[in-house]
């Protein structure tokens, strides 16, 4: 038969044991056993190889290569003797042990990290129960309750322990007025000094300040407004400004940094796969969509229905397409129309949230009541607005997706780029609503800026104003989360296990949707980062909420939810989760560098009540430095070194540019290559069985002489 | 660190570690499952290299396992035997091909060899539409079958013979970033 022709001549390849090989790009080559009615065709090793000059390459050498060899386990050993007694004596001594403890110590340090990595069991039975796209949400909450963590440790390190050290040891804490020196007109500037705190007197006023970070929680550590300078910095002491500025431009720097270290990985996969990523395949689901992680009979039966939905949908979809192709065009005509009204009705109704946020923003700010629960009620509206809005639009969008039928794919990204809109965008909407009343930017409040810069009348202290309503947000976000936990989803699940009739068997038990509780911890992120600068300790309240949430989530998907039917891809997904994240980045570092070097800071609180903007102490202690540092710096910024510097990294880019072209290139030849070598193949098969005929030659068939 | 376990010499553990992705106390643990199967067949002293098979019902039973639909045949490729009846070295290696540090080529080529179900080298039709019928419960019809294995082998056979062979299966495995996330049984 030419199959068994076929065998025996193909993959006449040999296997080199161990030639330094990187792990990765690894090419798998074997000789074939001649016999065909083995059961087990084991590929066989080339036991000429000489492992001696592979000692001095690659870290763990050829002992790291025996594990690559897809061969059983005994003869993997008789290898690795083999190998062992090749190796010269001397080199065994000195290199081969210090491999050898190398190998070891890395096995310990990995031991001691396993131990310490947060939730790791949790984790990991979220991912063998649901899947790896919840597992991935999982994961990144870590992530952000890690990084938060740190920098709470950074702000605490460079500017809360100094400033509780300053003021313990400071005698007379009164003195704000006495001590700056670059006034112009007193009467003003005294007037814009004033900055009293409603003190707290009623106990139920404990909880209404607790929640809306007024009364005796404003004059604290909290918030801006408690850093005062008592003396002003001279060389030799601690620069609080100073530190206060920098440990926020740092803090930002750090979370970039870790931001883009994680998305490196991510991203290296998602470039590898390249053009297929958007592709779910029919090969990719069948070889690689079981997860062997699947752990009980439900997970797997839900794996498996899992499976059958989405080769289900993908079959449906082709015959979609097929039958799209064929509409006539007065249909298409409709069809488009209707696409272009629906995208303009989601517009529109993400505008209108947006004009809600607006007005609610400014009805907070300017009216007050007298009864503290209404008033709470004010202070809390342009949160409730966000929330109502994050919660209301995505649903009305989903309905006109239905009527806009688009492939699943395209409507789940589509939603997805609305959601991240609406949610960063109405964001933008409140802090802009925010800062244009602090700086007058409406015609009817021009009136109050002439006399401090600044809207005095409804801000004593704008930055403590802008740390509070951050504040506000976080707080109003747990507390909807904690709520919604207890007061929708348990019961929505007894309601669903104890009641049989059709409408609610037909709502059905909460289904875990991956991406709308991404982008709520990515809508979360931001706040805290907007409000870092005006609220130090926001870090810190982050991490307990993010911990709370983690726990919250985990017990609401095991006891109330059934794992989604149409799964997130887990790889591609983190390093959307992460790019999202990055825009939520960008939009904190926007406000940030405004209110660094735009805003007159208050003259009646903070370290920075005498400098013009905040970012003007940075040049004013500059002086300060040695002189060689000052010329140092001077250097850096001079056009001597960037110029260099920018041509250098153009030039680097350029190279690393071309490496990835070349490499792209050389995949193509190789997959040609693969395609021609198998061509060539079928051809000497057919050269080889019809010279044999021609010759009468008796070939491999059993019994067949010609 | 001292050698408080009597069951491995001290280079037997070392072999273990070198042939394997597990430290030393991941191999003890998996011992100590792999005993807990059957613990009057496994004595607790391997130094004399004892000839102990465990028969597959036992490795099918594992928690692990159970529920995998393509477990006989996890067993039946890593066996020595052929038949899924495993020894310590095809337990720990099952487990470490298994496990999140093997290369991706590693596990294509076991990957490859658990879904070749007549063993010929070959994916062809047959073993496709057996390997969806256990990814899908055999819940899928006859056409829907046919249709997935159509395309499949369309996809993905690039010398077109009509069956994947182990360098097509490969390619195509480059080219999906779940793999390694999904050939994984955490232990």
């Amino acid at each position: 038969m030419a199959g068994e022709i076929q065998r025996q001549n193909s993959h006449i390849y040999d296997y080199i044991g161990g030639n330094g090989y990187d792990r990765e790009d690894q090419s798998l080559r074997r000789r074939r056993v001649s016999s065909p009615a083995s059961d087990q065709n084991y590929p066989h090793f080339n036991w000429d190889s000489t492992p001696e000059d592979e000692d001095e390459d690659s870290d763990g050498g050829p002992k790291r290569d025996i594990r690559c060899i897809p061969l059983p386990m005994h003869l993997r050993r008789t290898i690795r003797e083999v190998q062992q007694m090749r190796s010269p004596a001397v080199s065994r001594d000195v290199s081969w042990r210090g491999r050898q403890m190398l190998r070891k110590l890395r096995n310990k340090c990995k031991e001691f990290l396993y131990f310490f990595s947060l939730w790791r069991k949790s984790v990991q039975m979220i991912g063998g129960n649901f899947g790896g796209g919840v597992q991935s949400y999982f994961v990144f909450l870590r992530f952000l309750v890690v990084l938060n963590f740190v920098s709470f440790f950074l702000i605490a390190g460079f500017v809360l322990i100094p400033s509780v050290v300053f003021r313990s040891v400071a005698t007379n804490s009164t003195d704000i007025l006495a001590v700056d020196n670059n006034l112009n007109g007193t009467n003003r500037t005294a007037k814009c000094k004033v900055y009293e705190v409603n003190q707290t007197t009623e106990i139920y006023q404990y909880l209404l300040d607790f929640l809306s970070g007024t009364g005796f929680m404003e004059y604290s550590y909290l918030f801006y407004g408690y850093y005062n300078i008592t003396e002003m910095p001279n060389r030799d002491s601690y620069n609080i400004p100073l530190a206060y500025i920098l440990t926020a431009v740092f803090y930002f720097a750090f979370c970039l940094i870790c931001i883009i270290t994680r998305m490196g990985s991510a991203a290296r996969v998602a470039v590898a796969t390249g053009s297929s990523t958007g592709v779910s395949s029919y090969s990719m689901i069948v070889f690689t969509g079981w997860d062997y992680g699947c752990l009980g009979d439900r997970a797997t039966k839900l794996k498996q229905k899992n499976i059958l939905y989405q080769l289900q949908v993908d079959l449906e979809e082709e015959s979609r397409k097929r039958h799209e192709a064929d509409l006539s065009t007065s249909k298409k005509v409709i069809l488009y129309s209707l696409r272009v009204l629906m995208t303009f009705l989601s517009l529109g109704f993400i505008g209108g949230a947006f004009y809600g946020i607006y007005v609610a923003t400014q009805f907070s700010q300017e009216t007050t009541d007298k009864r503290k629960i209404v008033q709470l009620i004010i202070q809390y509206l342009p949160s409730m607005v966000i929330t109502a809005g994050n919660f209301v639009v995505p649903l009305l969008c989903d309905k006109l997706a239905l009527v806009e039928q688009y492939s699943p794919s395209t409507t789940i990204i589509l939603a997805l780029l609305r959601s991240v809109f609406l949610r960063l965008v109405s964001l933008a909407v409140l802090l802009s609503t925010l800062w244009s009343r602090i700086t007058c930017y409406p015609e009817q409040l021009k009136g109050n800026c002439t006399l401090c810069e600044y809207n005095y009348n409804e801000f004593q202290c704008w930055e403590t104003r802008v740390g509070q309503e951050m504040y506000k947000l976080t707080m109003f976000d747990l507390l909807i989360t904690v709520a919604v936990f207890l007061l929708v989803e348990f019961p929505r699940r007894l309601v669903v296990d104890n009641c049989s009739c059709k409408p609610v068997q037909w709502v059905g038990r909460q289904e875990f949707v991956v991406p709308s509780n991404v982008l709520g911890l990515v809508y979360g992120q931001t706040v805290v980062w907007v409000g870092a600068l005006f609220c130090p300790l926001l870090p810190a309240i982050n991490t307990l909420k993010f911990v709370i949430l983690f726990y919250c989530k985990k017990i609401t998907l095991f006891q109330n939810c059934r794992p989604a039917l149409r799964t997130f891809r887990s790889t591609t997904s983190t390093f959307f989760f992460l790019v999202v994240l990055l825009f939520g980045w960008g939009l904190a570092t926007v406000v940030l560098i405004y209110s660094l070097s735009e805003i007159r800071p208050s003259y009646g609180c903070g370290p920075f009540h005498s400098s013009n903007t905040m970012w003007s102490t940075v040049p004013g202690s500059f002086h300060n430095l040695s002189n060689v540092t000052q010329e140092f710096l001077f250097f850096v910024g001079s056009q001597a070194f960037s110029i260099p510097l920018f041509a250098l990294s153009i030039v680097m880019m350029c190279y690393v540019i071309a490496l990835a072209t070349v490499y792209g290139r050389s995949i193509a030849l190789l997959k040609a290559q693969l395609k021609l070598e198998s061509r060539d193949k079928q051809f000497l098969i057919k050269q080889i069985e019809s010279l044999s005929r021609q010759a009468h030659i008796p070939t491999h068939r059993a019994g067949v002489q010609d | 660190m001292g050698n408080k376990q009597t069951i491995f010499t001290a280079q037997q553990l070392d072999a273990y570690q070198d042939c394997t992705y597990f430290t030393r106390k991941e191999i003890l643990r998996l011992f100590y499952r792999y005993r807990d199967l059957a613990p009057q067949l496994v004595p607790l002293d391997y130094t004399n290299h004892p000839d102990v098979k465990l028969p597959y019902e036992l490795i099918g039973s594992m928690p692990e396992l159970k529920d995998n639909p393509f477990r006989q045949r996890i067993a039946e490729v890593f066996s020595e035997d052929g038949e899924g009846n495993m020894t310590l070295d095809d337990f720990l290696d099952m487990f470490s091909v298994l496990s999140e540090m093997a290369p991706r080529d590693l596990k294509a080529y076991y990957a490859f060899k658990i879904y070749d179900f007549n063993n010929d080298d070959f994916i062809c039709k047959s073993d496709l539409e057996k390997t969806l019928n256990k990814l899908t419960r055999n819940e899928l019809t006859e056409d829907e079958v046919r249709m997935v294995c159509e395309k499949v082998i369309d996809e993905a056979d690039l010398d077109n013979d009509g069956r994947l062979s182990l360098e097509d299966f490969q390619h195509m495995i480059v080219r999906a970033p779940d793999f390694l996330s999904t050939f994984h049984i955490r232990i």
